[in-house]
C-alpha cells in the first residue's frame, strides 16, 4: 500500500515550522535562550500539559514537534494501536547524561535528581509522545552516526511491515553541544492518500530545506 | 513555621519545575499528590532528595513519604521536628 507524508514539522531553539510554514511565536520569545523559546512555543500551542516543564530538552523538542503535527488531527487522545513513534538522533541523551554525571560527581555532595535521571535514555522521547497521545503502537529510538534520510526511510518502512501499523510519527531529534533540532513527519499508509510521496529523496529534501529555512530565519 | 512553609513552597516549585505556580497558589493543607498539585512518583523521589539535601533528613523507609508528603504543612512540621541542618 502506498505511503505518504501527511504533515511535517521542525523545531529548533529559535523557530518552528509546520509543513514548511512558520508557526507564530511572540517575536521576542526566548531572546536567544533556547529553553525560553521552547516554553514560549509550548504556550503558543496551548498544549495544556504541565508535564512538559519536567521534560529534558530532547523530550521537549520531540513533544513540541508532535504537537505541531497532531494539534489539528481529530479525534485526538483516543487510544490507537496502529500509530507508531520512531525516533532517530546522533547523540542519544548525552545532554542529560552530562547533567546527571555532574550531579553525582562529588562524593561528599552526591544528590542525583530522579527527574533528571529518568531522561538518561533517549527513547523516553518516543514514550512521552506516545503517552501524551495514547499511541499504543511500536515505539523505538535509533542512535545513528549522522542524519541519514535512507536510514529513516528504511526503518519507517520496516515499521509498516508488522501488519498493524497504519501511520508512523517519525522524527530526527537531536540536542547536544549547540545543536537543538527536531524534524518530524507523519507518514500514513492508505489508498488514495494526499500528501507528499514518502521516499528517501523527499525525506532528505524536506529535512534539508526546512533546516535551511530555519537557519535563514 | 510560616517562614519554613514559604521556603518549602519555593523549593518545591523550583525543584519540581512547577512552571506558572506561585507559592501563594499552594494551600498549606492541600494534598500534594492526586488532587492539589497533582505530583507523581518521580516528584515523590525528588522530594525525598530535597529533604536530605536541604534539611539533612534521610528517610529510612520511602513509604514514610506517603504520610510526610500529605501537605506542605505536614511536611514542614516533620522537617521542623527532624532537621539536622
Amino acid at each position: 500500500m502506498p505511503q505518504a507524508i501527511k504533515r511535517y514539522s521542525c523545531v529548533t531553539g529559535r523557530s518552528a515550522t509546520v509543513d514548511g510554514e512558520a508557526f507564530p511565536v511572540a517575536a521576542e520569545a526566548g531572546d536567544g535562550d533556547e529553553g525560553k523559546f521552547l516554553a514560549a512555543l509550548y504556550r503558543a500551542l496551548k498544549a495544556d500539559y504541565p508535564k512538559f516543564f519536567k521534560m529534558d530538552a530532547l523530550s521537549k523538542l520531540g513533544f513540541l514537534a508532535s504537537e505541531l503535527i497532531l494539534r489539528d488531527e481529530a479525534p485526538r487522545f483516543v487510544p490507537r494501536e496502529d500509530i507508531a513513534v520512531v525516533c532517530f538522533n546522533r547523540s542519544a541523551s548525552l545532554a542529560t547524561d552530562v547533567q546527571h554525571q555532574a550531579a553525582i560527581q562529588r562524593e561528599d555532595s552526591c544528590y542525583p535528581s530522579p527527574s533528571v535521571f529518568v531522561y538518561t535514555l533517549p527513547n523516553i522521547v518516543a514514550g512521552e509522545i506516545a503517552i501524551r497521545n495514547k499511541l499504543l503502537g511500536e515505539t523505538s529510538f535509533y542512535v545513528c552516526r549522522e542524519w541519514s534520510a535512507q536510514q529513516v526511510f528504511r526503518m519507517v518502512s520496516h515499521t509498516f511491515c508488522d501488519g498493524c501499523t497504519r501511520a508512523v510519527l517519525a522524527a530526527w531529534v537531536e540536542c547536544f553541544e549547540g545543536t537543538c533540532e527536531a524534524f518530524m513527519m507523519l507518514v500514513e499508509q492508505q489508498d488514495g492518500l494526499s500528501g507528499l510521496p514518502f521516499s528517501v529523496e523527499q525525506v532528505d529534501i524536506l529535512y534539508q530545506n526546512t533546516k535551511l529555512k530555519l537557519w535563514k530565519s | 513555621m510560616e517562614e519554613l512553609i514559604l521556603q518549602l513552597k519555593q523549593e518545591i516549585i523550583k525543584v519540581l519545575n512547577l512552571e506558572d505556580v506561585k507559592p501563594e497558589d499552594i494551600a498549606d493543607d492541600a494534598p500534594l499528590f492526586g488532587e492539589g498539585l497533582g505530583l507523581d512518583s518521580i516528584d515523590a523521589l525528588e522530594l525525598i532528595v530535597l529533604m536530605e539535601k536541604m534539611y539533612g533528613i534521610k528517610l529510612q523507609d520511602p513509604a514514610q513519604g506517603r504520610e510526610i508528603f500529605k501537605s506542605i504543612r505536614v511536611m514542614a512540621e516533620y522537617i521542623h521536628a527532624n532537621r539536622s541542618k
